[in-house]
């Protein structure tokens, strides 16, 4: 059943046309990411770079919260979930088939992205590694886990609002990053309100790998397993969130 | 005696309004569909058709009362494989082709392999999707948009097909076509539940219907039992007997009910001849917004300022 409902989402969602336009724009801006090499006074093909894998977070996780904000809300709003629910599929398994079909798509569009720009990279002269592909690859876990925020935080209030919220759980999901370093600096209150709101937000830290993979820096194999297992904890955890509440739901 | 297919038992459902208001859309709704009937749910806009059939089919939950389906209380997900369910208005996703959303429902319904073949190329036959099986539901009118509903619906071969408006947005050809593909469902033995407000349908599909009006069900039973319970006409010339009109040419009318069929014949005066005995035919139209009206009052305010 799971299988079933993620089949039909993702292509579906591969379908979507917001997508695609933001794919579109990704390509374009990776075409003009060559001229901030060229202005820039430092190495041209490590600035280009960087741009690239930065393009493709950010490309990426706009369609995260576009697609994740879309993905059960939309369909309670244009019941498209009638004929769906209607039939003997509990709803924890519709949502996270869902979820499922909706991270396929979202790996597929990534893929495409990092083999976009590692392919202009190296067309362009730029060395491409295989720890720019890994980085791309950590980009990816990050989409994933964005696109479970956007899914849950919808769910709990209203497409827009889940939106917006999003957003702001990215701008602090890379702050957590910098916490350690800065807490020793706050007073005991503000270490408290910013202890509470880090353990509230997945820390997207560990998945910013791309700096380190421009520099061809490698990736400890202990730290990316961490990583994993964090992400997917807090991809399970959303997406529970995401359950419990659709289940109370009044279609 | 045909069993209970759907029955609700004095069942309330209040919706989530702003904030901590509630809106009572059920006010004890009692209900029983029998098996193998062509059941009508007749009521006006917002009397709370769909959402007693969105209670019935899981969509909403936190009723009070009882709903049972098949017999057993609703609540367990595997009941729902024997029922086939079109919403009113239905909405499918764009980017989906009409096979590929097919088979995906019919997966979920628990088909696959051969069977989910033939189970398509049924209602494509049914409903002359077979044409219009790789384009995309984006590309579809309204009225395609419910020939595919209803496949959907039938696809399976539910127990229980529950229509809410099925015939919304359709013209006329396609009312008469998925008429027949509803006889066709009955003939295979499926039970049809569906709700309306468009009275001519209901009159020539059913057998049982229901009328809810606010909420509550005002009355339910056998068609035939209502269109037996018209008055009975009788026409006839020479001396008119107590309580006649004319009728024209000479003739005069008197209408009674069948509880005085016996009486009136035989009480009729000395010469008068009888030219007609007939039913009146039941204009099932005028006797729902009479029984509506009737139930809140709705009509009389405009009846009370157009006489002032």
């Amino acid at each position: 059943m799971i299988l079933v409902v993620a089949n039909a989402t993702a292509r579906e969602a591969l379908r979507g046309r917001t997508g695609l336009a933001l794919l579109g724009f990704y390509a374009v801006a990776v075409l003009l990411s060559r001229i901030v090499g060229w202005i820039t006074p430092t190495d041209g093909h490590l600035v280009t770079t960087d741009l690239v894998m930065s393009l493709q977070s950010v490309v990426g996780v706009l369609v995260a919260i576009a697609t994740g904000t879309a993905l059960v809300q939309s369909e309670i709003q244009s019941r498209t979930l009638y004929t769906v629910l209607s039939r003997p599929i509990p709803r924890w398994r519709f949502v996270v088939g869902k979820f499922a079909g909706l991270a396929a798509a979202l790996i597929i569009g990534q893929a495409a992205m990092v083999a976009l720009g590692l392919g202009y990279l190296a067309v362009t002269g730029a060395p491409v590694t295989g720890w720019l592909a890994l980085a791309g690859a950590m980009t990816a876990a990050e989409v994933l886990i964005m696109a479970a925020v956007a899914l849950a935080l919808t769910a709990v209030s209203s497409p827009l609002l889940g939106a917006v919220l999003s957003i702001a759980v990215y701008a602090l999901g890379h702050a957590v990053a910098g916490l350690p370093g800065l807490i020793h600096h706050l007073q005991a209150w503000q270490q408290t309100i910013a202890i509470v709101l880090a353990s509230l937000v997945p820390n997207l830290g560990p998945y910013a790998y791309r700096a380190e993979a421009v520099h061809a820096v490698p990736l400890p194999w202990p730290e990316l397993a961490q990583a994993a297992a964090y992400g997917g904890l807090w991809i399970a955890l959303l997406v529970a969130i995401t359950v419990i509440t659709l289940d109370r739901r009044q279609l | 005696m045909m069993a209970d297919l759907l029955s609700f038992s004095a069942v309330r459902y209040a919706y989530r309004g702003d904030w901590l208001n509630r809106i009572q859309a059920l006010h004890g709704v009692d209900l029983t569909v029998p098996a193998g009937s062509a059941f009508g749910f007749l009521g006006a806009n917002g009397a709370g058709k769909s959402t007693s059939i969105k209670l019935a089919v899981g969509l909403l939950h936190g009723h009070t009362g009882e709903i049972r389906l098949f017999g057993e209380r609703i609540g367990d997900h595997r009941l729902r494989a024997r029922i086939g369910y079109l919403p009113e208005h239905p909405y499918f996703y764009e980017n989906l082709q009409v096979d590929e959303y097919l088979r995906y429902l019919g997966r979920l319904s628990g088909l696959s392999g051969a069977d989910l073949t033939a189970a398509c190329d049924r209602v494509y036959q049914l409903l002359d999707l077979g044409d219009l099986r790789r384009r995309g539901l984006r590309s579809f009118s309204k009225g395609m948009r419910q020939r595919f509903g209803l496949a959907q619906a039938i696809l399976h071969r539910p127990d229980l097909v529950i229509l809410d408006e099925p015939f919304s947005g359709l013209d006329p050809l396609w009312r008469a076509r998925f008429k027949e593909v509803m006889q066709v469902e009955r003939a295979r033995g499926a039970t049809l539940f569906f709700s309306s407000h468009i009275l001519g349908d209901v009159e020539e599909i059913c057998d049982h219907y229901a009328v809810i009006d606010r909420g509550t069900v005002l009355e339910q039973g056998r068609l035939r039992d209502l269109v037996g319970a018209a008055p009975l006409v009788l026409t006839g010339e020479g001396p008119a007997p107590q309580g006649a009109g004319p009728a024209g040419d000479g003739h005069w009318r008197l209408e009674f009910g069948e509880d005085r069929r016996a009486d009136v014949l035989a009480s009729l005066p000395t010469g008068a001849r009888v030219v007609r005995l007939e039913r009146q035919r039941l204009a099932l139209e005028d006797w729902f917004v009479a029984r509506v009206r009737a139930h809140h009052g709705a009509g009389r305010r405009l009846a009370e300022m157009s006489q002032g």
